[in-house]
């Protein structure tokens, strides 16, 4: 693909915020100033991003544990993070979602949930409620390759095909589930199975084909959009760090570091160096004064313990 | 209220017709539109608001998910389960989402939602057709958790919930009383339709009872009055949020307190009370606290067994003497399907 256009560069921008903003969750992190446990998403920034990038505000996003990418791509606030991750009054749930449960409903990413699968089908039903009202609203659901194993996940294909539902299925296959490998899990593939439930599929093969992705998102939400009726990307990725925490996990006998490398190596955040220096020094600019935000925020205190339960 | 009788499966019907004419209403489940209607609760409601009635595949974890997101997007789903037991499959939505979903995102979304869930029993029900899961429930911050035990305290707490509470309810009927015709005899509603109430006042003992337990609970309280007792019968009706001020204000009057709950008996109903009880002040108690509850196994099929299963009014009664230390004579051990005569199988 041709990457001497805006396009490109705005997908390695918006890519390279996130891996900075992770980065910087890494160097804080020994600090115990954030004290929630992260889920990085450094190596699959660009699915956020290219999805993203083709949603409008009112498009909800169903995000999950693995959530910053998506919060930031969808326009959640950055200080606004950082003030969550830091446990935080100011953060956009007020400390009580830490990394694990982000949500920003005024952008349209609707909340993260820790149990592997289980807001697949809270999109199917706002769907179904945008449906009823006769919107022409969209409604995503990204998930990793383990969720597509939970039978929430069958189901919920099932009801979106049935009921003609404008939702756009994404799978982030990084062929991990914590540590278990995909041939020790699925006996399946996962766009035929989709399509099986008369769901259209689309491919994404290397989620550092910035521009081939973003394509693929382009088609396949417009399909949803003219159609009105649910689709499935699935894109295959590289978790490059620790299922959870700001480690490197390719030493611990599971996954080799030359499989890791075969992505790093056609990473375009890390090979396209003149880009990464261009825009650096804006983002790491923006990341201060947002840890900065958090760090001058107050804690939650007594009277919000328990509010908001009932 | 008039005085008019009513049954319990019409004020049930009642209040989903009610509900359904809000435009952003809507009942999901299986066999809500097919010919049987849920005991007749959801007839002809698909016709009437095509598109806002969804009979539903065998998925209830999806489909308690597509409320939740249905209630996040505007809409207030009423999601049908024909047994309690079958709601087991929604634990995960309920317990993990619904029931945090303010709270884990610090307010930013509401989600309210109502859960149906009706409690089989006799006619064989057995193990999986017949648990009473409030006390799972009650457990968990976030939910409201009722047993309505009349027509009334349907309409009422039906309304509440759809028109005026902003996070999930869940709901526990009892198929037995479904055909039970009712006097409206409460004089005065409840002033929070999400309360416990006073069913029957009296001064020598309190029982506290849940659901069906709480007709059985009236049933004993006119027996013994005719032996001079005069119990006091309250309606918990609320299982996340009893009314600690009413219980303990009458257990302070009487002194004597028995809990009649539909379901198992450790860390169940009777746990809670007492608990309520023992916290305040336990010196106002004059006996030992008395709990009735299902035989701690998991129900049996035959008839013989069911019967010696479930407590029944003769429990009640024999629970209330040995509070009083009295000698009363017992009615005869009947069995609640044998005097309600209603419920007839298959289902």
């Amino acid at each position: 693909m041709e990457k001497n256009n805006s396009t490109y560069e705005k997908y390695f921008y918006e890519s390279l915020r996130i891996r900075l903003v992770e980065e910087k969750i890494i160097e804080l992190y020994p600090s115990d100033k954030i004290q929630s446990p992260v889920h990085l998403s450094i190596g699959q920034e660009s699915v956020a991003v290219t999805l993203c990038d083709h949603l409008k505000k009112n498009d909800w996003l169903f995000i999950n544990y693995r959530g910053h990418a998506c919060y930031l791509a969808k326009g959640g606030p950055l200080p606004e993070l950082f003030a969550e991750l830091y446990g935080k009054k100011t953060g956009l749930s007020k400390g009580k979602a830490g990394s694990m449960h982000l949500a920003d409903p005024a952008n349209g990413t609707m909340g993260a949930s820790a149990v592997v699968g289980s807001t697949i089908s809270h999109a199917v039903g706002a769907a179904l409620a945008s449906k009823i009202r006769g919107e022409d609203r969209i409604f995503v659901s990204i998930f990793g390759d383990g969720a597509t194993e939970q039978g929430v996940y069958h189901e919920s294909l099932n009801f979106a095909s049935l009921h003609n539902l404008p939702v756009l299925f994404v799978c982030e296959n990084n062929e991990l589930a914590v540590h278990t490998t995909l041939e020790e899990r699925q006996s399946y593939s996962v766009t035929p199975h989709a399509e099986q439930y008369n769901i259209k599929t689309f491919k994404g093969k290397d989620s550092t084909d910035f521009m081939g992705l973003g394509a693929i998102f382009s088609e396949a939400l417009g399909e949803v959009r003219v159609n009105r009726r649910p689709v499935l990307v699935e894109v295959y990725t590289c978790r490059y760090k620790e299922h959870v925490g700001p480690g490197e996990d390719y030493d611990n006998g599971y996954r080799s570091e030359a499989d890791i490398n075969k992505w790093k190596i056609k990473d375009p955040l890390i090979i396209d160096k003149i880009l990464v220096e261009k825009f650096t020094p804006k983002i790491k600019d923006e990341i201060d004064k947002a840890v900065e935000f958090a760090e001058s925020s107050p804690y939650p205190n007594i009277d919000d313990l328990l509010s908001d339960v009932v | 209220m008039t005085d008019k009788k009513m049954k319990y499966r019409e004020a049930l019907t009642l209040a989903m017709s009610e509900a359904m004419e809000d435009s952003r209403t809507m009942i999901l489940g299986q066999g809500i539109t097919d010919f049987k209607g849920m005991w007749g609760t959801t007839l002809g409601l698909s016709q009437k608001h095509p598109g806002r009635v969804i009979e539903t595949p065998l998925s209830e974890d999806a489909v308690a998910g597509i409320c939740i997101g249905l209630s996040l997007n505007g809409m207030y789903p009423i999601n049908t389960h024909i047994r309690a037991d079958f709601g087991l499959l929604i634990f995960n939505q309920l317990i993990n989402l619904a029931s945090k979903y303010r709270y884990m995102f610090g307010g930013l979304f509401e989600v309210p939602l109502l859960f149906r869930m009706v409690i089989g029993r006799s006619w064989g029900q057995g193990a999986q057709h017949s648990q009473s899961l409030q006390s799972l429930l009650g457990h968990i911050p976030g939910l409201v958790v009722l047993m309505p035990s009349n027509p009334q305290s349907v309409l009422q707490c039906y309304r509440h919930a759809v028109k005026k509470h902003r996070g999930p309810v869940v709901i526990f009927e009892h198929r037995l009383m479904y055909e039970l015709e009712f006097e409206h005899n409460q004089k005065i509603e409840s002033a929070n339709p999400f309360d416990s109430r006073i069913d029957r006042p009296g001064k020598d003992v309190t029982i506290v009872a849940t659901s069906i337990m709480a007709l059985e609970a009236s049933r004993a309280a006119e027996y013994l009055s005719k032996k001079g007792i005069e119990v006091e019968v309250i309606d918990l009706h609320s299982i996340s949020n009893p009314n600690h001020e009413l219980i303990f204000n009458s257990v302070k009057k009487t002194g004597r307190l028995l809990v009649a709950d539909t379901s198992w008996i450790p860390y169940g109903v009777a746990a809670e009370i007492s608990r309520i009880i023992a916290g305040k002040d336990p010196s106002v108690l004059k006996k030992p606290i008395k709990s009735l509850g299902m035989q701690p196994a998991p129900c049996p099929t035959a008839k013989a067994l069911e019967d010696l299963y479930y407590p029944d009014v003769r429990d009640i009664v024999s629970d209330v003497a040995s509070l009083l230390d009295k000698d009363i004579e017992l009615p005869p051990k009947q069995s609640m399907t044998d005097f309600y005569k209603h419920f007839k199988g298959p289902f």
